[in-house]
């Protein structure tokens, strides 16, 4: 198919030929296409057993409910949400990203796992905290009363979007820096000799090439925000997923898979969206990954950490200091519920969130390099596709796969196999996403000068590709391992017998209405995906 | 139930250790009005101790203080009757058992119990939200790995019982247990609580609660200071049930009633109940048990519960148990729901999880009303599963 290849980088030309020979071109590039649209088949099945549930429905009815003025409501709050989250994570993630990896700012590794951290937090937890502090009767509300300050009300629209996006703007953060790593500093430097000011540089150079990392990271936000319950649930803000969480409470399966398609549908019109508005990603600039400092900020070096540490404040330590609270004030009330917290739920959670980041960033190589390398109808096809389990409430595809686990694989019904494979389709955009975008990072001419000095296009590949896709590769696997850490609703559904993960613990305590012990699984969750983020980050530095 | 004059004559004769949440004057009530009736059976059980109490246990015997709960709501236990573990079947083999709902963890503990009786018995347990079990029954279908479904819901149960999922209970199972906590078979209840209305006993006083939940939208005292959970099952039961019992139009009449009236929502019907003893609001509508439990970590929390009288505000609801038709070991289901019905495990529903217990001879914790001095409407709990008219109701009222 070297056509493919032809279309990869747009531009055309000598290059786009060596790419349709190292890439698409041969059985080598049939197989890559293969394995991506094999990879989006698999992933995308789940909807197939949503579509087969709503024709239970009958057409009139689901038309009518789906068209019903609730419905339409919830629409408009489930949009106002997404677009409120998306553009505020985007105000707080590319600056932070571009402050850690392009500027020397002090103890720059240290804010860069404090700005990917709050991630770690799942947001329901953020959202108990905030009401907790904030809310009516409120922690923070009490304490500032006697003063004289009215904190204004945590619920509804504004407190939504605060919560969601405090939790999420990480992933903004988290591919935005992957893309900033990746990009070759050298035109950077090249353009301030020619008297650009960074700002400007910034604009025509940077910009341009990390846009795709930009809004790998935004469409991740948008969707997230567009599927998470939790947080929208405790903050009493009408969205989708509040009304379908309403319906599979009430039995009402077949009117929650007609919202839940619905749901699904708004989440293709994102994706044509984004790809709409989608920069121009033809060919690949970039050469060795870099971290080094093309920023001075000189006076304003150590004013600078006043931006990430404020950050850190609202996503960090509050609500750790919240949880930590909950934990000393467990007196008998919040120590009920028999139920011991064991750390064995830690390892479980460990092991799983490994398995399901190291099956994740597998899947999701062939899905990215494919869409990176190719620009036909299947790659673009094959790598939309992967977002739609994203977007699909966690209940609803954990049905979905009850559905076909009891029916067609007995065998792996409540397995770790089938808890991870739920987990690859929910989580292994986050994969494709950052993977992608280093893969466009790629310099065409590294790999062409590989092959002409005669290495095999899998040789290329190994030594000169993979290397520089790596910060890519690592920051989707941090992402898919701290997203399955605190995945609940799947992980409640299939998890195997006897598997009990924080989460889990978590939420059972949760549910019963002891909080207090909540605290402590909270607090190892963020501990261990904390570390594992140190560890993670800490190896994509020795990359470059 | 007659069973009830003993167990109150019990409470009147042991008065100072009896009765920590202070309802003295009805206790008094009870003791004049059974002493004639029961002789000296509670005076025995006062002078003896509890007769399962831990006194009376002799090596080998399941040992009854391990069912039982502690602190403040359980200082004293009157006499208990019921069928001992003792006297049933022993369990034996791997049992999987679906939870559903949040009372998993002490269920959780109970199975435990249960496990460190009989060395040959596991319990396979996999915790779900209630109706979260129950559609994931409904979607495994015949194929369902599990053998008992054990829900604090009984419209979960009446969800999985309508597709067929369930087994008929024999007598001997359900026999201990009211008619109307089994109605069809299909189940058995094991734990009731009772629809209250927890108050802020700073802001009001018990007489001016309204009796009938009808009357709650025009109460003066009570405008812009309720609290309730709309997203919360137990509450969708009860309009459910209000529904059922006085018809749409009247249900959504008094909705939008309530809306008038000004009322606060909240995620769950423990925030409620803590909402109220924090006097943020000053009643709302909540399980009673959320209330036993916020008294039980601040036992001056000036909090107490009123119960309104044969309406939906009085309605008792049940989580049961169901033995699931696909299961391959029919004889450990049954024996293991036995089990939940012995007096043991229903000692420990009263004091640890604050349940009324469903089995007459072990009364509830906590100073509450036995469950016949409550006055719940006549209903059938499998109605409550129809939830969907209550939704759209809820939704058209803009409750939801």
């Amino acid at each position: 198919m070297p056509t493919d290849g032809d279309d990869a980088s747009g531009g055309g030309g000598v290059l786009a030929h060596r790419w349709g020979e190292e890439t698409a071109g041969g059985t080598a590039g049939l197989l890559l296409a293969a394995a991506a649209v094999a990879v989006a088949i698999a992933v995308l099945s789940p909807v197939l057993w949503l579509v087969l549930r709503a024709a239970e429905v009958g057409v009139v009815e689901a038309v009518a409910l789906a068209t019903s003025p609730t419905a339409l409501g919830v629409l408009v709050n489930s949009l106002l949400l997404v677009g409120l989250v998306t553009a505020a994570s985007l105000a707080l993630g590319v600056p932070l990203a571009v402050l850690t990896v392009q500027t020397d700012l002090p103890f720059g590794r240290f804010w860069t796992v404090v700005a990917a951290l709050p991630l770690v937090l799942p947001s329901y937890v953020g959202a108990f905290a905030y009401v907790s502090a904030f809310g009516p009767r409120g922690e923070l509300a009490d304490l500032l009363a006697p003063l004289g300050v009215r904190v204004p009300t945590i619920y509804g629209l504004e407190g939504t979007v605060l919560v969601l996006t405090l939790f999420v703007y990480p992933y903004v953060f988290l591919t935005t820096r992957a893309s900033l790593l990746s990009f070759d500093t050298a035109q950077l430097e090249a353009a301030r000799t020619l008297n650009h000011d960074y700002r400007s540089a910034f604009r025509r150079i940077v910009l341009p090439q990390i846009a795709p990392g930009v809004t790998a990271g935004a469409l991740l936000v948008a969707l997230y925000a567009l599927s998470d319950f939790g947080t929208p649930a405790i903050m009493q803000y009408d969205a989708f997923t509040r009304v379908i969480y309403v319906e599979l409470g009430a039995f009402g399966q077949g009117r929650a898979t007609v919202l839940a398609l619905e749901l699904l549908g708004v989440t293709a019109l994102v994706l044509a969206l984004e790809s709409r508005v989608g920069p121009d990603e033809s060919g690949g600039y970039g050469s060795a990954a870099s971290s080094s400092t093309v920023l001075e900020l000189g006076r304003l070096r150590w004013p600078a950490t006043l931006f990430p540490a404020a950050v850190a404040t609202f996503t960090l330590a509050l609500p750790v200091s919240i949880l930590a609270m909950w934990l000393l004030r467990s007196g008998p009330a919040y120590a009920g519920g028999g139920l011991a917290f064991e750390w064995s739920f830690g390892l479980n959670s460990v092991s799983a969130s490994l398995l399901a980041a190291a099956a994740t960033v597998v899947l999701a190589l062939p899905v990215a390099y494919y869409a990176g390398r190719s620009d036909s109808v299947a790659a673009r096809l094959a790598e939309r596709s992967t977002y739609v389990g994203y977007a699909m409430p966690g209940v609803v595809l954990a049905l979905a796969l009850v559905f076909f686990g009891t029916r067609y694989a007995p065998g792996l019904y409540q397995t770790l196999p089938l808890l991870v494979f739920a987990y690859v389709v929910r989580f292994l955009p986050q994969a494709v996403g950052t993977t992608r975008s280093s893969v466009l990072g790629v310099d065409a001419d590294l790999v062409g000068a590989a092959r002409t000095l005669g290495e095999p296009p899998r040789g290329a590949f190994r030594r000169v590709t993979l290397p520089l896709i790596a910060p890519g590769l690592v920051a989707g696997a941090t992402l898919v391992f701290l997203t399955t850490m605190k995945e609940l609703p799947a992980t409640l559904v299939l998890h195997p017998t006897g598997f009990t993960t924080l989460v889990t613990y978590i939420w059972r305590v949760q549910e019963a209405g002891y909080y207090g012990r909540a605290a402590l699984p909270a607090l190892a969750l963020v501990a261990v995906s904390g570390l594992s983020m140190v560890l993670l980050l800490r190896q994509e530095g020795t990359d470059g | 139930m007659t069973d009830g004059a003993p167990n109150s004559d019990a409470d009147a004769g042991c008065v100072g250790r009896a009765d920590p949440v202070g309802t003295v004057r009805r206790s008094r009530r009870r003791f004049l009005a059974a002493a004639g009736a029961a002789g000296t059976a509670g005076l025995a059980g006062c002078s003896s101790g509890s007769p399962f109490g831990s006194s009376t246990e002799t090596p080998g015997e399941v040992s009854f203080s391990d069912f039982r709960g502690s602190g403040p709501l359980v200082e004293s236990r009157p006499p208990l009757e019921g069928t001992r573990i003792e006297d049933l079947p022993e369990l034996s083999g791997e049992l999987d058992v679906y939870l559903g709902g949040g009372e998993s963890g002490l269920y959780r503990d109970l199975v435990s119990l249960f496990e460190g009786i009989y060395p040959d018995f596991t319990g396979r347990i996999r915790a779900y939200g209630a109706a979260e079990a129950a559609n994931t029954i409904v979607t495994e279908g015949e194929s369902t790995p599990a053998d008992v479904f054990w829900s604090v819901d009984a419209g979960s149960l009446g969800a999985v019982a309508a597709e067929g999922l369930t087994a008929t209970l024999p007598d001997e199972v359900v026999e201990p247990v009211p008619d109307t906590f089994h109605p069809d078979g299909q189940w058995v209840g094991t734990a009731g609580r009772a629809r209250a209305v927890p108050y802020n006993t700073d802001q009001l006083s018990a007489d001016q609660i309204p009796d009938t939940v009808m009357d709650f939208p025009g109460a003066a005292p009570l405008g812009g200071a309720m609290g309730w959970a709309p997203t919360y099952g137990a509450f969708q039961a009860f309009v459910t049930a209000m529904r059922v019992l006085v018809g749409r139009d009247r249900t959504e009449r008094w909705l939008r009633g309530m809306l008038d009236a000004g009322v606060s929502e909240y995620q769950d019907e423990f925030l409620v109940s803590n909402a109220v003893a924090e006097g943020e609001i000053a009643a709302g509508f909540a399980n009673h048990y959320y209330a036993l439990r916020v008294r039980s970590s601040r036992p001056d929390a000036p909090l107490d519960l009123a119960f309104t009288s044969g309406d939906a505000g009085a309605l008792i609801n049940v989580a049961g148990a169901a033995q699931l038709a696909p299961s391959d070991d029919e004889e450990l289901a049954r024996n293991f729901i036995r089990h939940l019905l012995s007096a043991e495990a229903q000692e420990f529903f009263a004091t640890r999880t604050y349940a009324y217990p469903t089995i007459p001879g072990i009364p509830p914790v906590g100073g509450l009303p036995t469950i016949d001095e409550l006055d719940p409407p006549e209903l059938d709990l499998t109605e409550l599963s129809d939830v969907q008219p209550t939704l759209e109701l809820l939704r058209e009222t803009g409750v939801l």
